[in-house]
């Protein structure tokens, strides 16, 4: 075999595998284990998760849990237009922990030299003007340890005050799969929505609980535990409860059945509603 | 009795001292000494002198309720929150009591200044977690009740493997008592410095009012209404001074009676104006003034702003130690030289506290908050982000390994207790539903399986002061703490990477 036409052939198998990634809004749902990796010694790491031959990416929003190893992972999501991360195709979706421990999840590839985090962390995002305001506050905090860089984190910032007219209102808030932890910037929406409750006046609170089933590739299915409907409706109305909300406005319900999956998109089943009637 | 301690009151202005006006060795509280409790005084320790901030101005202590035996053993808060000691009790202070008095100092009272109550008192043996460790017997009961008194059904089981010290296995005093009690061997936490603890943290919503944890509802503060932090405690059992008072009165200095509201008004008065730190160094020389780290002694936490998020790399959590690492002296001879040398070191250990990643990973109540398991972070960046501190600014608790094995020093004289966690009940994520562990922590106050050994980190300041580390005092001095923390996460600090950490966290 000429070193040609072995050169060839590699091409022609690369091109392949090329073409064989799937292409964006493919809709994929799968369980596999995490795969950490060092991205470089001022940056954090980044994960991926392999399924029929392909590493797919695991980005949750802020918050809303990252992956775990000794965990397994239930990844859902469609394949993203854009430029590979930590090494990976690129998904729009969702990565949950799967709550029981597997420890075979247990890999953790060293700096590679090549895929590289981005150190700087809320410094570096945002607009040049809060880029700016992040950087002198920087510059003073070195000289002064009580002044705090809070100021330039990218927090959620709550909404404006609510001003009449009041209209019907719904927040939906969705969970890793078998959770009831809310993410932190979702918690920051709860937050605004007992704001508009009390400033609106508001004649009644619906807060309602699902559970979900997951449709994984492979045509299998994974379902939420019975509770877990019950679980984050009840939690929800704690933290109204707790914030003031009086709670003869409350009405609180979870339906015990899992929502069905179709496989594109399960983790959006998997929430509470909140519907405020001004 | 006044003459043989040598305190050397210094103006809040500050006045020079040198470093042989102090004396450690008469620098004990005793409850009921009526003195005077300066605006400001150093304290010898071991590596130099501690600084104590009295910001509300100096006081006369006779009848002062932090100063008073309270209750039927004759000890007072001043007893376990002593002065010299960061508002703590260090181990050396606990052995020289035991020496001075014989062991009837009330530091050594059977209810907790022993391994257990039971044990016959007049010998050392008997007291040895006291002498060796620095830990007070804390009794909890189980199962475990909340603030109401109601019980609360623990998520598991929880059986004595070994019980050293006899409590935990007394019919008395015991898990199977008619009034069952666990008992673990804990640390006295500093009082000092109490305003950072008490704050709920600014800008980092939505923990303002939730868990970081689990976005559970934080508990309010029964007296003002508002959320509490529950920094106070490594267990988060008492929220406020006041409560920790009533029930430090109640279990630890034996009152029968509760406190009067005067009482508990100038207890929390004291507690919450009292700020301790290193103030100066052996080697190092003066840590505060011109030419020091900006963050250095009580002056700065008296004036900082407390629950401020310390963000590394950017955001320095005790300030910068730029000024040390190219220090000038106008000074000659070989005592400068080390001095400019430890400062250097110092400034070195700060960068890698600050800067220095690792990979933190299997923490039970922390990778699994929702930052991924492992996470790179430093020890600045990491758990101990708090301006000024250096404890987690946003409340939660973690598993760091210093209770449950298979991460925790051997400690073959605690308790070992085997944890076995309902089917249905959320596992410990990187352990399990069977853990074994020295301290169920705070799983001994929520019952829930996934808290076993969790606690809440401490504060860094006036670490000189008050050896041993660690909530059950596993590292006896900072180079032990050091060495825990490169075992635990694999991290491979070269020798000379942890004389800098331990110069550094002694300046604090």
């Amino acid at each position: 075999m000429s070193r040609d036409f072995l050169m060839a052939a590699l091409l022609f198998a690369a091109a392949a595998a090329l073409a064989a990634d799937p292409s964006p809004g493919t809709a994929v749902s799968f369980l596999a284990c995490p795969v950490a990796r060092d991205t470089g010694p001022d940056t954090d790491l980044c994960f991926f998760a392999e399924h029929d031959g392909h590493r797919y990416a695991l980005v949750n929003p802020p918050d809303w849990g990252g992956p775990q190893l000794k965990h397994r992972v239930l990844v859902e999501g469609r394949v993203k237009e854009g430029p590979a991360i930590c090494g990976a195709i690129a998904l729009e979706g969702r990565a949950s922990v799967i709550a029981e421990i597997d420890a075979s999840c247990n890999v953790v590839l060293p700096f590679d030299g090549v895929i590289k985090g981005v150190a700087g962390g809320v410094f570096n995002s945002g607009t040049q003007e809060q880029r700016a305001f992040a950087q002198d506050l920087a510059r003073r905090a070195a000289l002064d340890p009580s002044v705090s860089v809070e100021p330039a984190i990218a927090n959620p910032a709550s909404a404006p005050a609510p001003t009449p007219p009041f209209e019907h209102r719904t927040l939906v808030i969705t969970y890793p799969f078998d959770s009831d932890r809310g993410s932190g910037p979702d918690m920051v929406k709860l937050k605004d929505v007992v704001t508009f409750i009390k400033v609106a006046n508001a004649k009644s609170v619906q807060v309602v609980g699902f559970r979900a089933s997951s449709r994984l590739s492979d045509g299998s299915e994974l379902i939420e535990r019975q509770q877990i409907a019950e679980d984050r409706a009840k939690k929800i109305a704690s933290i109204l409860s707790g914030l003031g909300v009086d709670e003869r406005l409350v009405h609180v319900s979870w339906d015990p059945h899992a929502i069905d999956g179709n496989g594109d998109g399960d983790w959006r089943n998997r929430k509470v509603e909140i519907t405020v009637e001004p | 009795m006044f003459a043989a301690i040598a305190l050397l009151f210094v103006s809040a202005a500050g006045i020079d001292v040198s470093a042989d006006t102090y004396d450690a060795a008469n620098s004990w509280w005793r409850p009921g000494d009526q003195r005077l409790m300066p605006a400001s005084a150093d304290y010898e320790d071991a590596l130099g002198r501690i600084r104590i901030v009295n910001a509300g101005g100096s006081f006369a202590t006779k009848d002062h309720a932090f100063f008073t035996p309270l209750g039927t053993n004759g000890r007072a808060c001043v007893s376990c929150h002593q002065p010299s000691n960061a508002m703590g009790l260090s181990v050396e202070t606990i052995r020289r009591r035991w020496e001075e008095t014989g062991g009837k100092d009330p530091l050594f009272s059977p209810v907790d200044g022993s391994n257990c109550p039971n044990l016959p008192q007049a010998v050392r043996s008997s007291h040895s977690l006291l002498l060796d460790r620095g830990l007070i017997r804390v009794a909890l009961p189980w199962p475990p009740q909340s603030a109401d008194g109601s019980l609360i059904q623990p998520e598991f089981t929880i059986e004595v493997i070994r019980d050293p010290t006899g409590c935990n296995t007394d019919p008395v005093y015991g898990l199977n008592a008619k009034k069952p009690y666990i008992s673990v061997y804990r640390r006295p936490r500093p009082v000092a410095n109490l305003k950072y603890l008490l704050e709920l943290p600014h800008g980092v919503p939505p923990s303002d009012f939730l868990f970081y944890n689990d976005k559970s509802l934080l508990p309010r503060n029964p007296e003002t209404g508002g959320f509490a932090t529950l920094q106070l405690m490594s267990d988060g059992r008492d929220l406020t001074p006041r409560i920790q008072a009533r029930d430090a009165a109640r279990n630890h200095l034996q009152s029968n009676a509760p406190l009067s509201d005067k009482q508990l008004a100038q207890i929390e008065s004291f507690e919450t104006q009292v700020y301790a730190a290193q103030a100066f160094d052996k080697v190092g020389g003066e840590l505060t003034g011109a030419g020091a780290p900006p963050g250095l002694g009580p002056e700065a936490l008296e004036k900082g702003a407390p629950a401020r998020l310390g963000n590394n790399p950017i955001n320095r959590i005790f300030g910068s130690f730029a000024m040390w690492q190219s220090p000038q002296s106008s000074e000659a001879g070989a005592d400068a030289n080390r001095a400019l040398m430890f400062r250097e070191s110092a400034a070195r250990g700060a960068d890698i506290f600050y800067l220095r990643r690792f990979i933190i990973n299997d923490v039970g109540k922390y990778n699994d908050k929702g930052l991924g398991n492992p996470f790179k972070r430093s020890c600045g960046s990491g758990c101990h982000n708090t301006l000024l501190m250096g404890m987690d600014l946003a409340p939660g608790y973690m598993d760091l390994g210093l209770n449950n094995l298979p991460w925790a020093n051997e400690r073959p004289d605690l308790p070992l207790f085997k944890i076995v966690c309902n089917s249905n009940a959320s596992p410990q994520s990187y352990l399990g539903r069977v853990i074994y562990t020295y301290d169920p922590a705070r799983a001994l106050i929520t019952g829930k399986c996934a808290d076993v050994g969790a606690s809440m980190t401490q504060q860094s300041r006036g670490l000189a002061a008050r050896a041993p580390y660690f909530m059950n005092g596993s590292a006896a001095n900072l180079r032990e703490l050091v060495d825990f923390y490169d075992r635990r996460f694999n991290i491979g600090y070269s020798e000379a990477e942890k004389v800098d950490l331990v110069n550094f966290l002694s300046v604090l």
